[in-house]
C-alpha cells in the first residue's frame, strides 16, 4: 500500500511542481536579464487565476480558453510593470529600489483584490476537476493531466526557445553581458520587455491552472511566492535548468511533507531548505559563477 | 607568450624589506592569475608593478591587501606574516590601498569620505559614542583638521562639501588617495591611478606620490603604462600572464630584451 | 531644541485628544515609530535590506509575554529578556546572512520572518497558536510608600511610557549615527569592499546593526503585547514587515527623523481619512511605490525641497 501512496504523492508533487516551475521560471528569467526581482510576480499568478475564473463564469468560455486569457492578462501585467517601474528606475542605478517598489505594488494588488473579490475563497470548478482516472490504486484527475500536459509543453517550448532561436540566445547574451550584447545590435530594452511579458504570461497561466486545485483567494499568490523564491535560489538565479529541477524537487517535498508530516509545516520545510541553500551554496544547484570585479 | 628572461633576484638593500612576498600562487577556475610571484619592497621606496592588461597585477594587489588569500606562498609586512589575515585587519598594520575602479562613498561628501578613513584611529571611550563627551568632541575636531590637511595636500580643499558622486574623475582619484591616507599607512598600494587622467593630472599625481615617499610612506604602484612609472619608481617589477618577467631599476627594465619583446613597441619609449 | 518641542508635543497630545480612540492610536503610533527606527538603523544606515523585521517584533512580544504568563516573571525582567532575545535573533540572522548581498539577503530575511511566523502559529503547545494568549497585563503600577503614583492601565500613562521610551531610543540612535559608528555603518552601506580597505570589519558591524535594530523591534513587541492585552501570531505576519518598510521609505530612509514621521503619517492617515480604513494597506502599498518612483528620499526629501523653495532669493537663477 505504501508504494501506492508514494506514487500518488509523486504525481501530486509533479503536478504542483510543474506549476511552481512556471512561476519560478518567470522570476529567474527576469533576474537573469535584469538582475532584479519582481516581488509582485506571485500576485500576477493570483490575478491570472481570477481572470480565468471570470472569463469562464462571466463569458461562459471553456477552461482551456480561460488559461489562454490568463496568459494574456499576465503578459499585459508584465508589460505594465516593466514600463511603469523597472524602466524608469533603471536610470537611478540603485539595485534595491525596484524590489522595494514592487513590494509596494504587491501590497497594493493583494489588498485591491481583497477589496474587490473579498476574502472568501472562490470555488473554481472546471469540468475536469471531478473527472478522475484511476489505475493501480492511484487517482489522477483530468485537471492534473491538463496541468502536467500544458506545463511540460510550455516549459519545453521555452527551453527550446532559449536554446535554439536567435531571440532566445539574445536573451541569454543580455543576461551575461548587457553592454556587449548591446554592441552586437541587440536592443536590450526590447529584450527586457520581452522577458517581462513572457515571464508574467507564464505566471498568469500558472494561476489559471493552480486555482482549481488550490484555494482561490487574493492571497493565493503569497503561498506560491514563498516556494517560488525557494526554487529560484535552490535552482540558481537566472538558471533555467536548475529552476526546472528545483521546482520539481520542491513540489515533491511539498507533497511528501503533506502526506507524512503536517501540511502546516510545508512553508517551514521549504524555507528551511532555502536558508540551508543560501548558507551552503547561494548560487544554486547548477550554478554559474558571477564573480564580483574588484 | 615570450620566453621568460632570467629573473633578477631582488637586490638586498641591507635594511629588511617592508613588504615581502614569496612564491605567491593564485588560480581562478584553473587559470593561473598569479604564478610564482616573489617581491621585496624596501622601506620608504616607490615600487612599481607593470604589465599589460590581464597580467595579474590587480590580482597580486588583491593578494597583498587581503581581498584574496593565495593558494600558496606567503606575504609579510614588516616581518609579520599576513597569511589568513583578512583585508580589514591589515589596515591596522599600516596597509592601505586604492582601487582600479574607483570605489568612493558616492552619497557622502568629500570631507565625510576622508573622515571615514579614520576608522581605526578613533580614541573615544565606548560610552561616549552614546553620550558625546569631551574625548568625543576632541576626536571629531582632530579628525576634521587632519581630513582638511589631507584634502589640501591633494588640492581638494575647496570641494569639501561636494558629494563624491559629483566630482570629476580626476578629483575622485585624488579623493580616494586622500581617504586611504587617512588610515595613516606605512605602505600604500595604488591600483592604476593614472587611468582616465589627463597629462596634467598625471603630473600632479606623480608629484604627490613622490612627496609621500619623502614623508616615509612606502608606495606600491600598479600601472600598465610604463612611461608613467619610469620617472617615479625606485624599482620596477614586470609581469606578464601572471608570471614574473623581470625586476630591476627603471633603466635596467628599459634595456631588458624580454621586457622589450613583451611590450613589442607598445608602451616603451 | 527639537527634543524639547517633541517632548512638549508628547505631553500635550493625549491631553488634547482625550478620548480612548485617539489615545489608542497615539500609542500605536509610538510603537510603530519604535519599529521604524529599528529598521532604519538596519536598512537606511547600514544598507541591509531586511524584509523580516516583523520576526523580531513578534519574538519580543511572545518571549516577554510567555515569560510573564507561564513563568510568572516580573514585567520588566521579561521585557529585558524579550528585547535581548529579539536582539540575539537579529544577530543570528545577520551572522547567517553575512556573506549574502542585496537580493539574497532580502529573501533570506523574508524566509526568516516566514519561518518565525509559522513557528508562532504552529507550536500550539507553547504559543496557543491562532487562538492566542489572553489577559496580558500592562506593566505594574509604580507604587511609592503604599500609594499608586502611576497606573499603567491608564491610557495616558501608558502612552507617556511608550513615547518616553521611544524618545530615549531615538536619542540613543541619533547619538550613535552622529558618531564614527554612523560613519562606519554608512561606509558599509555605500561600498563594503572599500570600507574594508579602511579597516572596517563589515561583518561585525552588520551583526551589531542587526542586533540593535532587532532589539528595538523586540521592545516594541513587548509594549504591543501589554498594550493590546491579547497576542495572536497574525499581528506578526510578514505583511507587517512590509508595513514597517513603507513607514521607513515614506519617511525617508537613512535619516532617523524621516521614519518617525513616516510611522506617524502611515499610522494616523487611515484613521483621519475615515472610510478608507479597509483600504489602509492599499494606501501603504501605493505610498511605498510612489515614493520610490518619484521621491525616493521620502518626506525628508520633500521637506528639503520645500525649504529650498521658501528660502529668500539669494543668488541669481
Amino acid at each position: 500500500m505504501t508504494t501506492t501512496i508514494v506514487l500518488q504523492q509523486a504525481i501530486n508533487g509533479v503536478v504542483f511542481g510543474s506549476l511552481y516551475v512556471l512561476v519560478a521560471l518567470g522570476l529567474t528569467l527576469i533576474y537573469g536579464v535584469l538582475v532584479q526581482i519582481n516581488f509582485a510576480h506571485a500576485d500576477f499568478v493570483t490575478l491570472g487565476a481570477f481572470a480565468a475564473y471570470f472569463f469562464m463564469h462571466l463569458i461562459g468560455a471553456g477552461y482551456i480558453l480561460s488559461i489562454g486569457a490568463a496568459f494574456l492578462v499576465g503578459a499585459a501585467l508584465g508589460w505594465l510593470i516593466n514600463a511603469s517601474i523597472f524602466t524608469p528606475l533603471r536610470r537611478k542605478g540603485n539595485e534595491l529600489l525596484p524590489l522595494i517598489a514592487t513590494i509596494g505594488v504587491s501590497v497594493m494588488m493583494q489588498n485591491l483584490m481583497l477589496a474587490w473579490f473579498g476574502p472568501i475563497p472562490y470555488a473554481f470548478e472546471t469540468q475536469y476537476s471531478s473527472q478522475v482516472i484511476r489505475f493501480a490504486g492511484i487517482f489522477v484527475s483530468w485537471q492534473n493531466i491538463i496541468i502536467i500536459a500544458v506545463s511540460s509543453v510550455t516549459i519545453a517550448l521555452l527551453y527550446a526557445f532559449m536554446k535554439f532561436t536567435f531571440l532566445g540566445k539574445a536573451l541569454r547574451a543580455v543576461s551575461q553581458d548587457r553592454e556587449t550584447a548591446g554592441l552586437m545590435g541587440i536592443n536590450p530594452n526590447y529584450l527586457i520587455m520581452l522577458t517581462f511579458v513572457i515571464a508574467s504570461a507564464l505566471a498568469g497561466m500558472a494561476g489559471a491552472m493552480l486555482a482549481p486545485v488550490l484555494v482561490l483567494t487574493p492571497f493565493a499568490g503569497t503561498s506560491v511566492i514563498v516556494k517560488a523564491f525557494a526554487i529560484v535560489i535552490i535552482g540558481g538565479f537566472g538558471n533555467v535548468e536548475g529552476t526546472i529541477l528545483a521546482g520539481l524537487i520542491v513540489g515533491l517535498i511539498e507533497s511528501y511533507t503533506t502526506q507524512f508530516l503536517d501540511p502546516g509545516l510545508i512553508d517551514i520545510v521549504v524555507f528551511a531548505l532555502l536558508l540551508l541553500m543560501l548558507a551552503i551554496k547561494p548560487t544554486g544547484l547548477i550554478a554559474e559563477r558571477r564573480e564580483e570585479n574588484v | 607568450m615570450t620566453q621568460a628572461a632570467v629573473a633578477e633576484p631582488p637586490v638586498a638593500t641591507g635594511t629588511a624589506p617592508l613588504l615581502r612576498a614569496e612564491n605567491l600562487h593564485k588560480s581562478f577556475g584553473g587559470v593561473h592569475a598569479v604564478f610564482d610571484i616573489s617581491l621585496d619592497v624596501s622601506n620608504g621606496s616607490i615600487f612599481a608593478i607593470i604589465g599589460p592588461n590581464g597580467a595579474g597585477k590587480s590580482t597580486l594587489l588583491n593578494l597583498i591587501s587581503g581581498i584574496y588569500q593565495p593558494d600558496s606562498g606567503s606575504i609579510s609586512l614588516d616581518g609579520q606574516d599576513l597569511s589568513g589575515m583578512r583585508a580589514h585587519r591589515r589596515v591596522r598594520l599600516g596597509l592601505a590601498r586604492t582601487f582600479q575602479k574607483i570605489r568612493l562613498f558616492k552619497q557622502l561628501s568629500v570631507l565625510d569620505n576622508v573622515i571615514a578613513g579614520f576608522h581605526v584611529h578613533h580614541n573615544i571611550p565606548a560610552w561616549q559614542y552614546v553620550i558625546h563627551g569631551t574625548a568625543f568632541t576632541r576626536d571629531r575636531q582632530q579628525c576634521r583638521e587632519e581630513a582638511l590637511r589631507l584634502l589640501e595636500f591633494f588640492g581638494m580643499g575647496a570641494r569639501l562639501n561636494v558629494f563624491a558622486g559629483e566630482l570629476s574623475y580626476g578629483e575622485q582619484r585624488m579623493l580616494e588617495l586622500a581617504r586611504s591616507l587617512a588610515t595613516n599607512p606605512r605602505l600604500l598600494l595604488v591600483d592604476e591611478p593614472a587611468a582616465g587622467l589627463n597629462a596634467a593630472e598625471v603630473d600632479v599625481l606623480l608629484d604627490r606620490i613622490r612627496t609621500l615617499r619623502s614623508r616615509g610612506i612606502t608606495v606600491v604602484v600598479v600601472e600598465h603604462n610604463m612611461d608613467l612609472v619610469m620617472n617615479v619608481a625606485d624599482r620596477i617589477m614586470v609581469m606578464d600572464y601572471g608570471r614574473h618577467l623581470f625586476q630591476g631599476t627603471p633603466l635596467e627594465v628599459q634595456k631588458n630584451p624580454a621586457v622589450i619583446a613583451a611590450y613589442l613597441g607598445g608602451e616603451l619609449s | 531644541m527639537g527634543f524639547l518641542f517633541a517632548a512638549l508635543c508628547i505631553i500635550a497630545l493625549p491631553l488634547i485628544f482625550n478620548d480612548t480612540y485617539w489615545r489608542t492610536n497615539l500609542t500605536i503610533c509610538a510603537i510603530n515609530v519604535l519599529l521604524a527606527l529599528g529598521l532604519d538603523f538596519i536598512l537606511g544606515y547600514t544598507g541591509q535590506l531586511n524584509l523580516g523585521h516583523s520576526a523580531f517584533y513578534g519574538l519580543g512580544a511572545y518571549v516577554s509575554t510567555l515569560l510573564i504568563v507561564k513563568l510568572g516573571i516580573p514585567f520588566w525582567a521579561a521585557f529585558a529578556a524579550g528585547v535581548a532575545f529579539a536582539g540575539l535573533a537579529g544577530m543570528f540572522l545577520s551572522l547567517f546572512a553575512v556573506r549574502l548581498r542585496g537580493h539574497y539577503l532580502a529573501i533570506a530575511s523574508l524566509g526568516f520572518a516566514v519561518i518565525i511566523y509559522q513557528v508562532l502559529l504552529n507550536w500550539i503547545s507553547l504559543t496557543q497558536g491562532p487562538l492566542g494568549i489572553y489577559g496580558i497585563s500592562p506593566p505594574p503600577a509604580i507604587v511609592v510608600g503604599g500609594t499608586v503614583i502611576v497606573d499603567f492601565r491608564n491610557l495616558t500613562a501608558f502612552f507617556y511610557l511608550v513615547s518616553g521610551f521611544t524618545m530615549l531610543v531615538y536619542l540613543l540612535l541619533d547619538q550613535l549615527v552622529r558618531s564614527p559608528v554612523g560613519e562606519t555603518l554608512t561606509a558599509i552601506r555605500e561600498d563594503e569592499v572599500s570600507a574594508a580597505s579602511l579597516g572596517i570589519n563589515g561583518a561585525a558591524w552588520k551583526v551589531f546593526a542587526f542586533g540593535l535594530g532587532a532589539a528595538v523591534a523586540g521592545a516594541a513587541g513587548c509594549f504591543y503585547a501589554s498594550f493590546v492585552g491579547t497576542l495572536v501570531p497574525d499581528a506578526f505576519y510578514v505583511s507587517e514587515a512590509f508595513t514597517i518598510l513603507a513607514m521607513v521609505i515614506v519617511g525617508g530612509m537613512g535619516t532617523l527623523i524621516g521614519p518617525v514621521f513616516g510611522a506617524i503619517l502611515l499610522t494616523l492617515l487611515p484613521e483621519i481619512l475615515r472610510g478608507i480604513g479597509d483600504l489602509r494597506l492599499v494606501v501603504y502599498g501605493a505610498a511605498l511605490t510612489f515614493v520610490v518612483l518619484f521621491m525616493p528620499g521620502g518626506l525628508v526629501q520633500a521637506a528639503r525641497m520645500v525649504q529650498e523653495k521658501l528660502r529668500p532669493a539669494g543668488r541669481g537663477p
